[in-house]
């Protein structure tokens, strides 16, 4: 059939289509550059407790990796921008240290709650699913309010009103930090999944052209809110762990927007839409970000505003992104 | 009770066209350059800074230092536009990176008020004679009854602009149909940089305003006047310059009434249950037209 | 065979479809000339689920697509291009095509076979790891055909395909579009502008004017039509 067929164009004679055997190789060679970056981060993040004398900059370095890579996932891959990502993050806290203090309930079935909240939070706004381009972004972040405002609203002995709530007990940094890798391990893995199964070609199909998908078999409305439901689940567990790591919770803290805005920057910096992106972008920008927060803490905000406008006019699709634009030969084997 | 009810009612129209002026600006600028201004509130407590700096260097009273901050923001406007967000539109997805951009720009903004007036929260000293006009038992602030009547003014002047002169109904063509430039004939990119100074030296008077009507400002408000114009521009339609204003009064009065009754957070969250129930049911906003195409 | 009785859209106060009905037997093309605004692509639109018909019956082989979303009209055969061609920038051409047999339950060494046939075949195989966006709007059009004709469908609707596609190109364009009823099976309802190919096209020619029909008929009895030529080719 095909096998036989040999085209001519522009003087240039083209091989026959050899089926699969192209594919399955650009294929192969993605997964195992895959396979070497989250081998990476396994073999920096597993053994440094033992060696490592900062465990706040890698718990941290973390905590980012993780924020960013299920920002992706509806960012990157089904195209939201929810400007109010950090709902999930403080409702994650927030579960977390109601269910500890005030109920009393062990640590992991405490985070379990973390996750389910963030789970339900994300139901709960999905019909603003239905909202599009900047419209979602933007109720996305007054949902985000009104999400600390209904906090700050509840009964005191709860959730400690203004004072927030001091988990003194649980104190036990190292227990965090694995609990903290798992997360990261957890994203990792769902990232691996959505990128290589059918559900992240529905997606990233979504992204480019949400109509289109729609004509030709995608079920948009179902496909956008598996990845919504991921992306929910993360943080709301990132939020939780912090909140165990540092044993404080806050209102200001916790919803603060400003983790919305490193997730945003740190994902587009790398790249979104692709799996490395993220962790390319958290990777290099995380350690200047904690260079200048140390020497210049006053002028934290100032840079970091001053880097998310050179990075949208100058590199707006990011490292990789633009990496793959260049090098478009290339663009096959970046996972 | 019924008279706090009717203090709060007042309250609302006042505030809620400060609200509206917001909305305005904002949706003037999104209309015509599909440009969402993050930077909208940063801009208003620079207007309100300026409004203290011209009374405490140059003696100024507010009404005058505003045909001032207009010109001088119209200019920042109209230069920003060639710095920032011209080049967005040959970007792949130009809303959300002026979304993005603008948000950076708040940073800068919100960092730089920071380092240059310090954090405290400072009120402008300004009284007028009588400080205030009781209606039965209704007490109306002069300056807040001023400052309503600036901003009946200024809106009435923009309406008149938008509605009735050439280069308005130029802009209004343009929000509806992005097409219509290539009829109406214009340099795109001169209308754009103008319409994003008008957006501008608006948010400077409306910050002066904020200045007269709101006990004080700070560096770090921004973001809320921001957040607050957004939900006025949703509860109106997006990109629909008189549904702000109805979306800025609904909301006004709104808050202004439920703070009679409850706490301030809980009428903020009614601002927030509002447009909530606004977009399940109407997710263009009030005034919006409903995806047609 | 796609049946459409009685169809009618109304947006508002305005009627964009006033009673229109059509048949398309299996294996056959159907050209549906008229000018900007008589309802051709509101009807492509309204048979592939994008609009809700405000009355009136579509069926295809008995099945009917009223209130279907236009996922599910895909599922039951229905396969359309758009004006403005409407591909996925950001993927590779081969993950376009993809895209449109997630749902056929196919083995991924199927699902490659398939999208190297079509591409080979619309002659963009060369360009299979490119980005979409990096092509010229001709061979946009074509990859949004390729993509259709994938999922092997039943019946394809075609808005406009000639559309800012050069000559070159549109030859090609032609020759395939000719060749899908026998080939694949299908069905397809050709909307354009471009009287020439649709009269070298077509079986069978309908044209509408402000959302009904004028004429229908072979070519020779268009072209003769007093009614169109008055409305339409002699203006």
């Amino acid at each position: 059939m095909t096998d036989e067929v040999k085209e001519v164009r522009d003087g240039e004679v083209v091989p026959a289509p050899a089926s699969q055997g192209n594919i399955e190789k650009s294929n192969h060679i993605r997964s195992l550059i895959w396979g070497a970056v989250v081998a990476v981060i396994i073999a920096v993040f597993l053994p440094a407790p033992l060696f490592a004398s900062n465990l706040s900059f890698l718990f941290y370095m973390m905590l980012w990796l993780t924020m960013a890579m299920s920002f992706n996932f509806v960012a990157g891959m089904a195209g939201y921008m929810p400007f109010g990502y950090v709902a999930f993050y403080g409702v994650g806290a927030y579960a977390m240290g109601v269910l500890y203090k005030t109920f009393g309930m062990p640590i992991p079935i405490a985070l379990a709650g973390s996750a389910a909240a963030g789970i339900l939070v994300g139901l709960l706004v999905a019909p603003t699913l239905r909202l599009k381009g900047v419209y979602f972004g933007i109720v996305s972040l007054a949902l985000a309010m009104a999400m600390k405002l209904v906090i700050s609203l509840m009964p005191r002995d709860i959730t400690g009103g203004s004072l927030g709530l001091i988990l003194s007990s649980a104190n036990d940094p190292l227990a965090a930090y694995y609990a903290m890798f798992l997360v990261m391990m957890g994203a990792l893995a769902a990232g691996t999944w959505l990128s290589m199964s059918r559900l992240g070609t529905a997606l990233r199909a979504i992204r480019d052209d949400s109509e289109a998908a729609e004509v030709v078999g995608v079920n948009v409305v179902a496909t956008r809110l598996k990845a919504w439901i991921m992306a929910t689940m993360f943080p709301a567990l990132v939020g939780g762990v912090e909140a165990w790591y540092t044993n404080a919770i806050d209102l200001d803290s916790s919803f603060n927007l400003l983790v919305t805005a490193k997730s945003i920057v740190y994902a587009m910096a790398g790249g979104l839409g692709f799996l490395v992106g993220p962790i390319v972008g958290a990777s290099a920008l995380y350690g200047i970000d904690q260079l200048i927060w140390r020497n210049f803490p006053t002028l934290n905000l100032l840079i970091l505003g001053v880097v998310i406008i050179a990075l949208m006019l100058l590199l707006p699709r990011g490292i990789v992104g633009a990496f793959a634009q260049r090098f478009s030969r290339f663009r096959r084997f970046i996972p | 009770m019924n008279e706090l009810l009717l203090q709060g009612l007042v309250n609302g129209i006042v505030v809620g066209l400060i609200y509206a002026l917001i909305g305005v600006s904002l949706n003037v600028i999104f209309g015509v350059l599909r440009v969402v201004n993050f930077a909208h509130g940063e801009f208003i407590v620079l207007g309100a800074y300026a409004a203290y700096f011209a009374q405490a260097w140059l003696g100024l009273s507010p009404l005058l230092a505003m045909p001032l901050v207009f010109v001088i923001f119209g200019a920042m406007g109209y230069g920003l536009y060639f710095v920032l967000v011209q080049r967005l539109s040959r970007s792949n997805d130009p809303e959300h990176a002026s979304l993005l951009v603008m948000f950076g720009l708040s940073l800068v903004l919100g960092a730089l008020m920071l380092l240059a007036f310090e954090a405290d929260a400072r009120s402008l000293n300004f009284t007028l004679d009588p400080p205030f006009l009781m209606f039965g038992n209704i007490i109306l602030p002069t300056t807040k009854l001023l400052g309503l009547v600036v901003a009946i003014l200024v809106t009435g002047a923009l309406a008149f602009f938008l509605y009735r002169t050439m280069p308005g109904k130029a802009l209004r063509a343009i929000i509806m149909n992005r097409d219509a430039i290539q009829i109406v004939g214009v340099d795109l990119n001169r209308l754009s940089a103008l319409t994003f100074g008008l957006g501008l030296g608006l948010a400077g008077i409306t910050g002066i305003l904020v200045s007269m009507i709101f006990p004080s400002f700070s560096p770090f408000i921004g973001q809320d006047y921001t957040l607050i114009g957004f939900i006025v521009i949703v509860l109106g339609g997006l990109g629909h310059p008189i549904g702000a204003v109805a979306g800025g009064i609904l909301f006004g009065l709104a808050e202004q009434t439920a703070m009679v009754f409850f706490s301030g957070t809980v009428a903020m969250l009614l601002g927030f249950v509002l447009l909530i129930a606004v977009i399940l049911l109407r997710p263009a906003g009030l005034f919006g037209v409903q995806n047609s195409r | 065979m796609l049946k459409v009785d009685q169809l009618v859209k109304k947006f508002g106060g305005m009627t964009a479809l006033g009673g229109v009905s059509l048949t398309l037997p299996d294996q056959s093309i159907l050209g549906l000339l008229g000018m900007n605004g008589s309802g051709k692509t509101t009807m492509l639109n309204c048979i592939n689920g994008l609009y809700e018909a405000t009355s009136g019956e579509i069926t295809l082989d008995g099945v009917s697509l009223i209130g279907k979303s236009p996922h599910a009209v895909f599922s039951e055969g229905v396969g359309r291009t758009f004006q403005v061609p409407r591909v996925f920038h950001q993927m590779s051409l081969l993950e376009n095509l993809s895209v449109a047999l997630l749902n056929k339950g196919l083995s991924n060494a199927e699902v490659a076979e398939i999208s190297a046939h079509w591409l080979n075949k619309v002659e963009l195989y060369r360009l299979r790891h490119n980005y979409a966006e990096e092509l010229s709007g001709g061979q946009q059009k074509l990859l949004e055909l390729a993509r259709i004709m994938v999922a092997n469908p039943k019946l394809v609707l075609l808005d406009e395909p000639f559309a800012g596609v050069n000559p070159g190109l549109a030859l090609l364009l032609i020759r395939i579009i000719r060749e899908m009823p026998k080939e694949v099976g299908c069905s397809v309802l050709l909307v354009s502008h471009d009287l020439t190919s649709v009269y070298e096209l077509s079986d069978n020619i309908l044209v509408m004017h402000e959302g009904k029909v004028l004429a229908e008929g072979s070519a020779e009895v268009i072209q003769s039509n007093p009614d169109v030529i008055e409305a339409y080719l002699g203006a």
